[in-house]
């Protein structure tokens, strides 16, 4: 039943995505201490490159560049989902402080557990995923209002109070660590993308091959939630059984990424919001425009914490939180639930 | 005959009982208004016979099977729901939120099949919104909305469709619009209309059958003719209605009405 216009449209801005996010792919990849010029990185990339360009584009700069764009995707999708199921365009996984509660849980793995290097990296989404889900669900239930339901102010100030709560935590726990433990933490907490090995692909990739297929499955479903309980009810869903799933899912996926990541807030609220300006509340139509944006902003922001000082870098999660935050406020005053 | 049943209903919203053992069938084929003062139950009734509600004691069946045990998308099938004032998300276009009255039949990702389409027609087409198809239903009218609505109801295909105050927001020609179309729907396909509605003369005017409710209790079930009298109306709504003979329609009507208790009628001027 969806205009055929509208589909083209989506068609269109889902290729001019591609056609951008190739470029910022490339951007991204070209530059950085060791400049790959343009024709060396395209031989390379159909594997006619130098020894020297093959190492450094397909050992160091191609797993990395894979998990920013993987994150993107992930963390845009989830966001989508948590608003579309808790009907707050507001939320997301790093106001929700679903983030922190990964992080959090993190903290506190390494500070008991006996961290296997070998494991360690298929160890810690799941880790996250514990953590985040747990605070996914105390989000719910503080914010749950007997009578009114879920009210998506109450639910953004929980959040934001819980997600200072457990940084809070974790930075207090990292009084126990050694040095490379809290820069790792910190650096983490930061949102700095430190995950740069295949096997961190490797790690991350099926949580996306089987949780983003799974929610495109769900589309429809997802539309009937987006208009209103009663109407879902009526419709024959078991609706407190889809949500949760949904939910325990999303949250699945935002903590994933976060894993490998760091703690990175805003993809998940501007991705959906973009796709959804251009092809309105469908979620098979908007859904693979979120993935896109996602990857592009996340590709964008830290190709330019890279880049833009001559000394050091800046974390891709603090570039993102300075584009982010300003979008926050502009959503909340047209959201007016504040 | 009645399919839809409720025997020995208790509902509560969270620990606070609304009604209790109570007794009702809805009678097939035929139009159901279910009236009584503000805060009498009538929603509340409304909503758990059509499974929105859960019940706390008692059991609700359809064609005999309890519905509240049922698969929920079975139930669908059979009935279908206008809630009150419902709300739908921004941008969505009429014909799509006809298609999902189609959810119930789907599987998988829900591509609607050649059926579904003709069935999403059709249901445009009944409730005289097909040139609406393309339309943001949240550009539309009070009363075009309700039609979208209904049309969604009418897609689901069922013998029943419940309506939880369809009139409320309407300018009084577009309410008249609205009853009128139920009715037809009623009388062209047979449909069991079960409606929650604030005006009493409307309810008289377009509905077969009445369920009249005060403090949780059913105070009449019945063919209107048969229960509807003025010491009902006193009874149930606290007021002195003179009853006379709708020249329109040759069913009863209220012409004028007061206060039983005089006293909340003056204002007193000091």
């Amino acid at each position: 039943m969806i205009d055929s216009k509208l589909k083209r449209k989506q068609i269109i801005v889902c290729s001019v995505l591609l056609v951008l996010l190739f470029l910022a792919v490339t951007w991204s990849i070209t530059s950085g201490e060791y400049k790959m010029d343009l024709s060396a990185y395209l031989k390379t990339l159909i594997g006619q490159g130098e020894f020297k360009d093959n190492l450094i584009l397909m050992e160091f700069r191609m797993p990395r560049m894979l998990i920013t764009l993987l994150a993107g995707m992930a963390l845009s999708m989830s966001g989508a989902i948590i608003q579309s199921i808790t009907k707050n365009p507001l939320a997301e996984s790093g106001i929700l402080g679903i983030n922190a509660g990964g992080g959090f849980a993190i903290t506190v793995f390494i500070v008991i557990g006996q961290v296997n290097p070998n494991t360690f990296i298929y160890v810690l989404p799941l880790i996250s995923a514990a953590g985040g889900i747990l605070t996914a669900l105390l989000i719910f239930l503080f914010s749950y209002n007997k009578g009114k339901g879920i009210s998506p102010a109450n639910m953004v100030l929980i959040g934001v109070g819980l997600s200072a709560a457990l940084s809070g935590g974790s930075i207090t726990m990292m009084r126990k660590f050694n040095e490379d433990q809290a820069e790792f933490i910190a650096a983490w907490m930061a949102g700095n993308i430190w995950g740069d090995e295949w096997s961190f692909v490797l790690a991350f990739l099926p949580w996306i091959l089987i949780i983003i297929p799974f929610l495109f499955f769900k589309s429809s479903s997802l539309n009937i939630i987006n208009t209103n309980d009663q109407t879902a009810k009526s419709l024959g869903m078991n609706l407190d059984k889809e949500r949760l799933i949904l939910l325990i899912i999303s949250v699945i996926l935002s903590s994933v990424a976060v894993a490998v990541v760091g703690s990175i807030g805003f993809i998940g609220l501007m991705g959906p919001h973009i796709a959804k300006s251009f092809v309105g509340p469908r979620h098979q139509l908007f859904m693979p425009i979120a993935l896109l944006t996602g990857a592009f902003l996340l590709v964008i922001a830290d190709t330019i914490g890279q880049t833009v000082l001559s000394i050091g870098t800046i974390p891709a999660g603090i570039v993102v939180a300075i584009i982010g935050a300003p979008y926050f406020l502009y959503l909340m005053y047209k959201t007016n639930s504040i | 005959m009645n399919r839809l049943t409720g025997r020995n209903l208790t509902i509560a919203y969270g620990n606070k009982i609304i009604i209790e053992n109570l007794d009702i069938g809805i009678p097939d084929k035929k139009i159901t208004s279910i009236i009584g003062p503000n805060g009498c139950g009538k929603s509340t009734l409304l909503k758990a016979l059509c499974r929105l509600l859960p019940i706390k004691k008692g059991k609700i069946a359809l064609d005999g099977t309890d519905i509240n045990k049922s698969a929920s998308k079975e139930i669908a099938k059979k009935i279908a729901i206008l809630p009150q004032s419902p709300e739908v998300a921004d941008g969505l276009t009429v014909g799509e939120l006809v298609s999902y009255g189609r959810y119930p039949y789907q599987k998988g990702f829900g591509r609607l099949v050649p059926e579904d389409v003709e069935v999403i027609d059709w249901a445009l087409q009944v409730t005289g919104i097909t040139e609406f198809k393309h339309r943001i239903i949240n550009d539309l009218s009070g009363g075009q909305k309700q039609r979208v609505w209904i049309a969604m109801a009418l897609a689901q295909k069922t013998d029943i469709i419940f309506l939880d105050e369809p009139t409320t927001f309407l300018d009084i020609a577009h309410q008249l619009e609205i009853l009128e179309l139920i009715k037809e729907l009623n009388q062209k396909q047979q449909t069991t209309i079960v409606m929650v509605l604030h005006d009493i003369n409307q309810a008289i005017r377009f509905s077969d059958y009445m369920i009249t409710m005060k403090d949780g209790e059913v105070i009449t079930q019945g063919n209107i003719p048969e229960v509807l009298s003025s010491q009902l109306l006193a009874e149930v709504f606290q007021i002195d209605a003179e009853l006379m003979q709708d020249k329109l329609t040759g069913k009863p009507m209220i012409a004028n009405y007061q206060l039983v208790n005089r006293k909340y009628s003056k204002v007193e001027i000091k």
